[in-house]
This record gives C-alpha cells, structure tokens and sequence, in this order.
C-alpha cells in the first residue's frame, strides 16, 4: 500500500470514530447540546457557585480539594474565598458534601454519586448533565411523582429531586436556570479533567514540533533513497 | 556517524570484548534487506517502539498506583483514587498515563496493521513459519497484558471484564474452576485478583521483551519478506538495513507520533473506545453496567465467542479463532507467497480483513438479532478462510511471478 | 553524488539528528518532573502540636513532612546550659548554612534556637547521615559513660557515628556531623499551639 493511500484510510477512520462516540447517549433521547468552553474563568466560578450552593447539598466532589481552587489557574480563588467555602475543613480536603450517605440513603434511596468524575462518567458527558438539570417534566403517564420525571434519565425515573426548581420556574425564569445548569455543566467538565487545558496548551507545541521533523525525516529519507535503483 | 563511532578507540576497546562491531555490520550496516519493501514494513519496528513506550510509562505509573480494592470514601477504592492522584497531582501524570491507555490501544493499532501486512503478503509462509508462530505468541501475551492492565484501575469496566473473562475460563471443562480460582485467588473478582493481575501486568511486558528478541532474531536469520513474495538474493536486489531502512523507520515514526500525540493531548478517551465511559465509574460488584463490552481490540474474539449458543464452545471456539492462527504456515499449501499473484487469496484475504473489522463492531455493539446473525456468518467465514487455504491452490491460477524485485 | 546533494544530505541528517535529541530530551522532563513530590504531598506540608504536653525536661519526637522533629522543654537549669562553651561548637552562632538559621532568629534567642527557649523545636535528623541522635542531657560523664567526652556539656549523642550536639542541638568540634541540627520555619497559634511548616 502506498503512503499516502495508507495516511488517507487512517485519517478517515480516526474522523469517523469521532462523532460516533460523541453523539451516543444511554436513554435513547437526543441530549440537548451544551456548548462547554472551560477556560471561561467567569463561568467556571459561577458553576462553582452553583455547586457548592446547590450540588453539594447531597454530592461531593472528592478528587477536587479546597487548595486546587486555588491552585487550578482556570479558577484560582483567592484565599479568603477559599477560606469562607471550606469552614473549618482542611485545605488539602477533598469537597465533601455533609449529608451522610446514611442520611442520604434514607431521604432518596441511595447515596447520591461523588461528581468529580461525572462528566466523564456519563455518555454524553457535559449534554447529559445539562440535559438531566433541564429536563424535569411532568410525567406524561402521571405514574412518576413530580420533580422524579426526567426526560433525558435512562427510564425516566430519577432519584434525585430536580435540583434547580426547573419544574416550577416560570417563563423568566427559564433563561436564568438555563445558564446555572450550563454554568454547572461547564464547571463539572473542567474538575473531570482538571489539567485539560494545559494538555491542549501543551499539545500544540509538540503537534507543531512532530510535524516539522516528520517533514525533515520524510525530505532525508527521500535523499537518501536516492541512491536505490529500482 | 556510525562509522566515524566505529573507528574510535573506545569502540575497539568494547569491541575486543564484546564483538560489537560483528553484530553491528551483521544486524544493520551489512544486513541484507529487499529493496522494495513498501510502508507496511513500518509496522514492525513501529511495534517495537510502543512496546517501549508502554514499559518506561508503566514503570513511572508503578511509582504511584496501589493496587487494594479496600474501599474509601464514596464507594471508591485505594486502587481508583491511586489513579486519579496520578491524573490530578502528580506532575505530568495525567501525560504520563494518558500516554501508557492510548499507548495500549496504539500499540494493538500497529500489531493488527504488522499481522495483516504477514497475511497479504504471505509473510508466514516458509522458511518462516517459526517466525510467524513466535508473533502469535507475543499476541496471545499483548492480549493478557492488555487484560491485566485493564483491570487495574478498579472501575466497573475493569471489575466486570475481569468478572466476564475468568468465568469463561471456568467454562473449560476439567480444568476451568481451577484455572479461575488460579485466576481470582478468591470467590469472586477482588483484592487479590487485583494484586495478582498487577504483578502479572509487570511480568507480561519482560516476557513481550525477550520473545521480541527471539522474533527479531527469527527475522534476521530467515531475512524480511517483500511485496512480491520472491526469495531475493544479496547483491542488487537487497540493500543494507542501515542506513536506508532506519532512515525509512525513523520517518514512519515521525508519522505514527503525530497520530499518537494527537490522540494523547486531544483526544486521550478517543470517545469512549481507548478509555471507557464506565470505567470512570467505581467498581461495584452488585451492579453490572448496562452495556459491557470489552476494549475495541478485543471486540472480535467476543463475538466469536458469543457467536454460539453454549457456553463451552462458545470458549472453545474463540480458542481456536486464536490458536488456529499457529497453524496458518501449514495450512497455506500455495508455492507462490505474496496474494499479488494469488488472485482468489487476494479476495479472501480482503474479505477476511472486512469480516474482522465487522466481528469488531458486533463485539462493541448491545446484542441485537440482526447483529447476532451478522457476528455469525463473520465467525463462520473467519474459520472457513482459514479452512479453505489447504484447498485453494487446487483451482487457484496464480499469476505469472516476475524474474526479479 | 556531487558536492550539493552531500551537503543537503548533511544537512537534514544534522537537522534530524538535532531534533529527535530534542525531543528525547523534552520527554524526560515530564518523567523525572513526575517523580518530584505530587501536589498533594506538598499541600499536607504542615503539622500543627501543642507544646504544653512536653513535661519540663523532657524530649518528644513528633513528624513533620515525614521527618523527625524533636520537641524539648527546657528546664532553667539546661537553659543554663547553653552557655560557656562556644569554644567546643562549630558554628556557635548557626551561621553556616541557611537550614541552621530562621526568621525568628535574633541576637537574645540566637544561642537558644529557639522562639520560645523553653521549648526547642528542631530537625531531628543527625547531619551526618540522618540518624536520630540521644538525648543526653546532663552534664558530664556520670550518667553516660565513653560514650561523651568528660567536658560534655549535655545535649545529643548519635549513636550511628558518634556525632555530639549541645541542648541548643549545635554541634561539637570533632564530630563527623558538619552542622548544626536543622531549624524549620514554625509559629505559635497561641500559647502552646504551634504550627510547624
């Protein structure tokens, strides 16, 4: 097979493998779709207001310590913020929720999942978790209690009580409760991964740097080559 | 430079000692390879060069992961948040690790691209069946490396795969509940399977290493096939491997890094197929995922395996899917090599490549009828190639072979 | 080949040659880099201990970064015996290197290493090597033999290599040990709260 047919075939297989991937989603229901820039530190803190408002009633994030908001560039707290989130927890403690999956067992039924991995957890990742924070409804068939209704959860019936009041919102409301999911979203992509940014940063210069030796290495080996008769 | 090297007294010095310079001159600057190989020769040296890469990543990673299934907080374990240390806190650890998962997948990438060149151009046929036999081997080991590695990071994947595969071996008959509790060192998949597969993932690669040695050894004795399958001859049809061939070498690894660093630094899940979703799950042994399946690489031995209804020969028969791979050199009673010249083998072996690629996809997918029916026929034509070989040369009209390369 | 091709062909060996040291180079850094201690070792790099649980004349060893720190209180008598013997030590005012000194460091609290002298707090880790050295408090021979010189004026004795150090840990001409016991940065909370680190 010639180089450059082989170099086609792979480029193409590595394209098509993409999209498949991406789009595959557990319930069956087309995932809404969340546009996730995680180097916007605005958003980022702003979903992390959320989560610690909202999310942490119930779940943890315990891969992800106080001391890593402040030492993560993308959030990069301040010490008095960090100070007024973490109480008397240590610095170096990972985000813990204070329900106790004793507690949590009783009220829901099961312990909440720790979502420091959720993003990555989950098909569809930041869609899914932005889709599952929109997408409390009334239970067409009204077996499903309000606020366990969910359209984009695989079955429909979800433990977790619709966090955001998405269900009782009123049409002002909606954009609002829109960008808290989206802002949660973008903020629970970040800590899944919290070194992405700089692996693309870093990714860059070692693209450019493989591409200009592969060139030379292919204008050497075409030199040298040369000398073969065929 | 490497002549200038060799004209050094510390060269001779070494030299008087060791025979360095015999072995260069007969392994790269006077070993005779056909001058028209093609870049699916890459392959091999690109092999090599993963294998490489996944031990110096691995011996790095050893640094931090533990292997105890002991639970913390949130349903996690000592072996899950060892991992994600190395993804969060350890310098470079998450470059490390991502390097060592897409590495596992790459390195299965350039063996199945290395093997189907072997097939095309009927690399396995004599005098190098051994060398053939000798890369089945370092498959088999790849694919428990794979296995053992795989499990490591204790998510539900890692848990229900091992779970999967050491009951399938308890389906052999006579030997398989020993086999499986050899496997499991317990009931169930747990803690000392965990530490079991964690020391066997680390002996794996220095048996790889050492049968690496003796392949390229059988290479060198037996020399490189070529796209025409002729037997060539030193003198104008060969050419030195050094400097041509590692030039040639270098530039294929120039290209493959590009692919793999791509992968590495922007795509290091490649959508669920090099890391799966599941797997960042925690190991739960009440609660099987919803859709299992195992690694791409593996997908179609699985479907083969599923392909039948018992049990046992379901085993059985992705056994030999594997073992039937050793008698390929015997079964081939064609005298010409390459499928260039073989018009009906260049057909089956194509649709053999096709059907692969198919078992591979049913393996990924959630059973469906149709699929099972497709994973069927695909099983029933990956052992009919195999079964026809010794058959083909009966009607076969090969083509006219050149004199020459 | 003429002379062109050979220059060309020179050249891209140099420029190859040149880039693939490069890039091997380059991908040590994150392998090494990786075995340097992780983020979270570093964040667990202070301890916090209460001195008053120290009784008067005694030694404790407690850990800092995985390190032996040892915590002693002392008595006004072996405050006293800090002084008269500056001829004896190495480096009596803790100059030689920076781990010797510290912030807190001024010329009244300079012979007892110490912010508060009552309770020294210093590096457990002999100089030399790194055993911990014995407490050996008292005053000449009496208590312990061979083992200290007849003008021992008390503090610590190694026992791997017999490196001798005064109860300002300063250590005493003739020992294999080239410094004094390390200091480390630490602040009281309170009282007897300290902070070490």
């Amino acid at each position: 097979m010639k180089l450059k047919q082989f170099l086609t075939v792979a480029s193409i297989a590595v394209a098509l493998s993409l999209p498949v991937a991406a789009s595959a989603n557990e319930g069956g229901v087309a995932l809404k779709h969340a546009e996730i820039d995680v180097t916007d530190q605005a958003q980022l803190r702003r979903g992390l207001t959320v989560f610690t408002d909202v999310c942490m009633g119930c779940h943890s994030a315990k891969y992800v310590t106080y001391k890593g908001l402040m030492d993560y560039p993308e959030l990069a707290l301040s010490r008095e913020e960090v100070d007024d989130l973490r109480g008397d927890k240590p610095l170096a403690s990972g985000m813990i929720t204070d329900l106790s999956p004793a507690d949590a067992e009783v009220s829901y039924g099961k312990v909440p999942p720790d979502l420091s991995l959720i993003v990555n957890a989950r098909r569809g990742g930041a869609n899914y978790v932005y889709s599952i924070l929109t997408g409390f409804e009334h239970d067409p068939s009204g077996k499903v209690p309000d606020g366990n209704f969910n359209e984009y959860f695989p079955g429909n019936r979800i433990a977790m009580p619709d966090p955001l009041s998405w269900l009782g919102h009123d049409e002002d409301e909606t954009k609002e409760l829109e960008e808290q999911a989206h802002d949660v979203a973008a903020f629970l992509t970040f800590i899944g991964d919290p070194h992405q940014n700089q692996r693309h940063a870093i990714g860059k210069y070692v693209m450019i740097f493989l591409l200009l030796l592969t060139i030379i290495l292919y204008l050497l080996k075409k030199e040298v080559w040369k000398d073969v008769k065929h | 430079m490497l002549e200038k090297m060799m004209k050094s007294k510390l060269f001779g010095w070494i030299d008087e000692r060791t025979g360095a310079e015999a072995i260069i001159k007969s392994q790269l600057t006077e070993y005779e390879v056909p001058k028209n190989l093609n870049y699916m020769w890459n392959f091999g040296s690109l092999a090599l060069l993963v294998l490489v890469l996944q031990i110096l990543t691995g011996i790095f990673l050893a640094m931090y992961y533990k292997p105890s299934a002991a639970l913390t907080y949130g349903g996690y374990t000592v072996a899950f948040d060892s991992v994600e240390r190395i993804m969060r806190d350890v310098n470079f650890g998450w470059l490390i690790r991502y390097m060592h998962a897409v590495g596992a997948s790459a390195f299965f990438v350039v063996v199945y691209m290395h093997i189907g060149r072997g097939l095309y151009y009927g690399s396995y046929k004599g005098p190098r069946e051994l060398l053939w036999i000798i890369g089945v081997v370092i498959l088999l080991i790849m694919q428990g490396a794979a296995f053992f590695g795989y499990l490591l990071p204790w998510g539900q994947m890692s848990f229900w795969g091992a779970t999967v595969i050491t009951n399938l071996f308890g389906a052999l008959p006579v030997i398989g509940e020993f086999l499986q509790e050899v496997l499991r060192g317990g009931f169930a998949v747990g803690d000392p399977t965990l530490n079991r597969f964690f020391s066997l993932h680390y002996l794996f690669p220095l048996l790889l290493v050492a049968i690496v040695g003796g392949h390229v050894h059988a290479l060198h004795v037996v020399h490189s096939n070529n796209p025409t399958g002729l037997d060539v001859h030193a003198g104008k049809s060969t050419i030195p491997f050094h400097p041509y061939y590692t030039i040639k070498d270098a530039f294929g690894v120039g290209v493959f890094l590009l692919f793999y660093c791509y992968v590495v630094f922007f795509n290091p899940q490649m959508g669920g197929y090099f890391i799966e979703v599941d797997n960042y799950v925690p190991a739960n042994n009440l609660q099987t995922p919803p859709h299992i399946a195992p690694v791409w690489y593996l997908t179609p031995w699985y479907t083969i395996l599923r392909s039948f209804e018992s049990k046992l020969i379901g085993v059985l028969a992705m056994g030999a899917s594997l073992g039937i791979l050793f008698l390929l050199p015997f079964l081939d009673r064609s005298k010409v090599r390459s499928a260039r010249y073989r018009p009906v083998y260049r057909q089956m072996v194509y649709l053999f490549f096709v059907t692969v690629i198919i078992l591979g996809y049913c393996g990924h997918s959630a059973p469906t009828p149709t699929l099972k029916l497709i994973g069927q026929i695909s099983t029933a034509y990956y052992f009919a190639f195999f079964l026809l070989l010794p058959f083909v040369p009966m009607f076969e009209k090969t083509k006219p072979l050149p004199e020459e390369i | 080949m003429s002379e062109t091709d050979q220059t060309r062909r020179n050249f891209l060996f140099a420029a190859a040659g040149g880039m693939g040291g490069i890039a091997a180079a380059a991908t040590v850094v994150p392998f090494i880099g990786s075995m340097l201690p992780a983020a979270d070792t570093l964040a667990a790099a202070t301890t916090e201990f209460d001195v008053a649980t120290v009784e008067a004349g005694q030694l404790v060893v407690i850990q800092w970064q995985g390190k032996p720190v040892f915590v002693v209180h002392r008595t006004p008598e072996l405050l006293k015996q800090v002084d008269g013997h500056d001829a004896m030590l190495k480096d009596p005012n803790s100059e030689a290197i920076e781990a010797v000194s510290a912030e807190w460091i001024t010329p009244e609290n300079r012979k007892y290493r110490a912010i508060k002298p009552e309770y020294l707090i210093t590096v457990a880790s002999c100089t030399h090597l790194g055993c911990i050295p014995l407490f050996k408090p008292s005053p000449g021979r009496a208590e312990w033999g061979d083992s200290v010189p007849e003008d021992w004026p008390g503090g610590w004795h190694c026992p791997c290599h017999g490196s001798l150090y005064d109860v300002s840990a300063r250590v005493i001409n003739g020992s294999p040990a080239p410094h004094n016991l390390h200091l480390m940065p630490y602040k009281y909370l309170s009282e007897t709260r300290v902070v070490i680190g």
